[in-house]
């Protein structure tokens, strides 16, 4: 577990907005600690997926043509993915944002860490370290 | 043997008094004139007493200036003498009358020639009724007319608030995006800012861009929210439906809708409200969304068509009353928007109801039911007309036809 502190975080980011996408790369890989995949369209997140083999996905949940619910579902299903790590980035979390706005969010029976938008980047790093070292 | 008044000569079969009698008893007020003498009235009879509260004693051997004021007593010689010069009757079909009592009451006046027996027009005959009553009925329809007019205004934009209501949370979440770009944007900066960091001018990119688009989705709810009366007006139908699909955008994407829009090449433009037809497009996408939403276990994938195109109108326009514009007719041109969604169509049987007010299949608590019945309202403003039925092509869902008014000129 301890070598990936030398070698960057291997994230894959799905989200259909593309600016958004491209700042939260840029904001991420500065330090160096992560380095970040961006899709676009969540259609093809799982095939990327597999290829890529990400430490950790993040996924927004609202797309239009497929929403992150599938994605995650078709991940779980695929079995080369199955034990990826997830975090889902979401509008529609109702938590409260001032003490970091985290919650759980039950995606196809299963429960996810959720993070509701706008995030600050130190929670969302510190958000991708805590389910890394998870079990 | 001279005559000196209509009262003289043999009536028909009656003696004279009694013929007499009858003019006086009549309930239409009679008077007559003497043109040969400065108009002065020779008959008067006593619903023409009762009009005018001057009794016949006081009336007869006067003219119109010793019985009236000025300008009305002016106005009734100048169609005196308009009668005698034409020669033939004149029908003054209302007119004021103040009386000496000061009160006022409307009457309609029939004025004609009697003649003499060497056939010479002699007399000038006047014959009124009083109208009063009519006319206090007339004007208060015009009044409850307008009150109904502004009633129904009031309640398009009542609905429309409810739509907006709704609206709202989807602009909230929209606007979030953006606001989360520029958020991340400024942590950065907040980082530190090397000049020559080539993320930079991405960056500021991004973030301007970020602004334009929250703009662009409040000001979307805020342009709709404005209350305006009737607006009637040249309207680009593409560019209208653009900024409904942009309205309800938030509802598609959740459930996950694509909504697929084909115009056919040089449509006309349509004589519309902008901010009305948006409330139709808004109210019709919502339907069709919830109809979605109303199926079990729903999948994703659900694509809705809309299409544009020149049409003839092929059915006879119900007769929905006064309308304050003209409407399309049978067998004109008309632009037809169609929608189909892929919901879960319409219950049996009760595809003409779904228009009457408070009709709804949605559970209690949900919309006032009245959303249809309103835009059934807004497309009868426009002259148009709207219908829902289910799907013909044997797919489940419905489709809804706005038939509008093709604009003079395209304009763009």
């Amino acid at each position: 577990m301890s070598d990936k502190k030398d070698t960057p975080i291997k994230v894959m980011l799905v989200d259909d907005e593309a600016g958004l996408t491209t700042l939260t790369k840029m904001s991420l890989e500065r330090s160096g600690e992560f380095i970040v995949a961006v899709e676009n369209d969540p259609r093809k997140a799982v095939e990327r997926a597999r290829h890529l083999q990400p430490d950790i996905l993040i996924l927004d949940m609202v797309m239009p043509g497929m929403d992150g619910g599938d994605v995650a579902a078709q991940i779980r299903n695929t079995p080369e993915l199955a034990q990826m790590k997830l975090i889902i980035l979401t509008a529609l979390v109702s938590g409260d944002e001032t003490t970091g706005g985290t919650a759980s969010i039950a995606v196809g029976g299963e429960g996810y860490r959720a993070l509701s938008k706008p995030v600050k980047l130190e929670l969302l790093q510190q958000t991708i370290r805590e389910e890394l070292e998870s079990v | 043997m001279s005559s000196s008044g209509p009262g003289d000569e043999m009536a028909g079969g009656l003696d004279v008094p009694s013929a007499r009698r009858i003019v006086d008893s009549l309930p239409l007020a009679v008077f007559g004139k003497d043109p040969a003498n400065e108009f002065r009235f020779v008959l008067w009879n006593r619903k023409q007493e009762e009009l005018t509260g001057i009794s016949q004693k006081d009336a007869i051997g006067k003219t119109d200036f010793d019985l009236f004021p000025h300008d009305e007593a002016k106005a009734f010689r100048k169609a005196d003498e308009a009668v005698v010069r034409g020669g033939a009757a004149f029908e003054i079909p209302e007119e004021r009358i103040d009386t000496p009592t000061h009160e006022v009451i409307w009457l309609r006046t029939l004025k004609s020639l009697v003649e003499d027996d060497s056939g010479q027009h002699r007399w000038l005959l006047g014959i009124s009724e009083d109208i009063s009553a009519q006319k206090l009925a007339a004007d208060e329809l015009v009044r409850t007319s307008k009150v109904l007019q502004t009633t129904q205004l009031q309640l398009i934009q009542a609905e429309k608030m409810e739509l907006i209501g709704r609206l709202a949370a989807g602009v909230a979440h929209e606007v979030k995006n953006p606001l989360y770009l520029i958020s991340m944007g400024l942590d950065y900066f907040k980082e530190g800012i090397k000049p020559d960091d080539p993320n930079l001018p991405i960056l500021v990119a991004e973030m301007s861009d970020a602004l334009d688009r929250a703009d662009k989705i409040v000001r979307g709810l805020l342009d709709f929210s404005v209350d305006k009366g009737l607006d009637l007006a040249d309207s680009d139908l593409v560019s209208l439906v653009d900024r409904g699909l942009h309205l309800v955008r938030y509802d598609l994407t959740r459930s996950g809708v694509v909504v697929d829009v084909d115009v056919e090449d040089n449509l006309s433009w349509v004589i519309a409200d902008r901010s009305k037809f948006e409330q139709v497009l808004v109210n019709v996408l919502t339907n069709a969304v919830h109809a979605v939403e109303a199926l079990d276990g729903a999948d994703t994938g659900h694509r809705f068509d809309l299409r544009m195109e020149m049409a003839t109108v092929d059915f006879e326009m119900p007769d929905e009353g006064v309308r304050g514009c003209q409407s399309l007719r049978l067998g004109e041109p008309a632009v037809l928007l169609r929608l189909r969604d892929t919901g879960a169509g319409l219950p049996e049987g009760d595809a003409d109801r779904v228009f009457d007010p408070f009709f709804t299949t949605k559970d209690t608590g949900k919309g006032t039911g009245l959303g249809l019945s309103v835009v059934r309202k807004i497309i009868s403003l426009h002259g148009g007309h709207i219908s829902l039925r289910t799907r013909g092509d044997g797919q489940r869902g419905a489709e809804v036809q706005i038939f509008l008014r093709p604009a003079a000129n395209s304009g763009g």
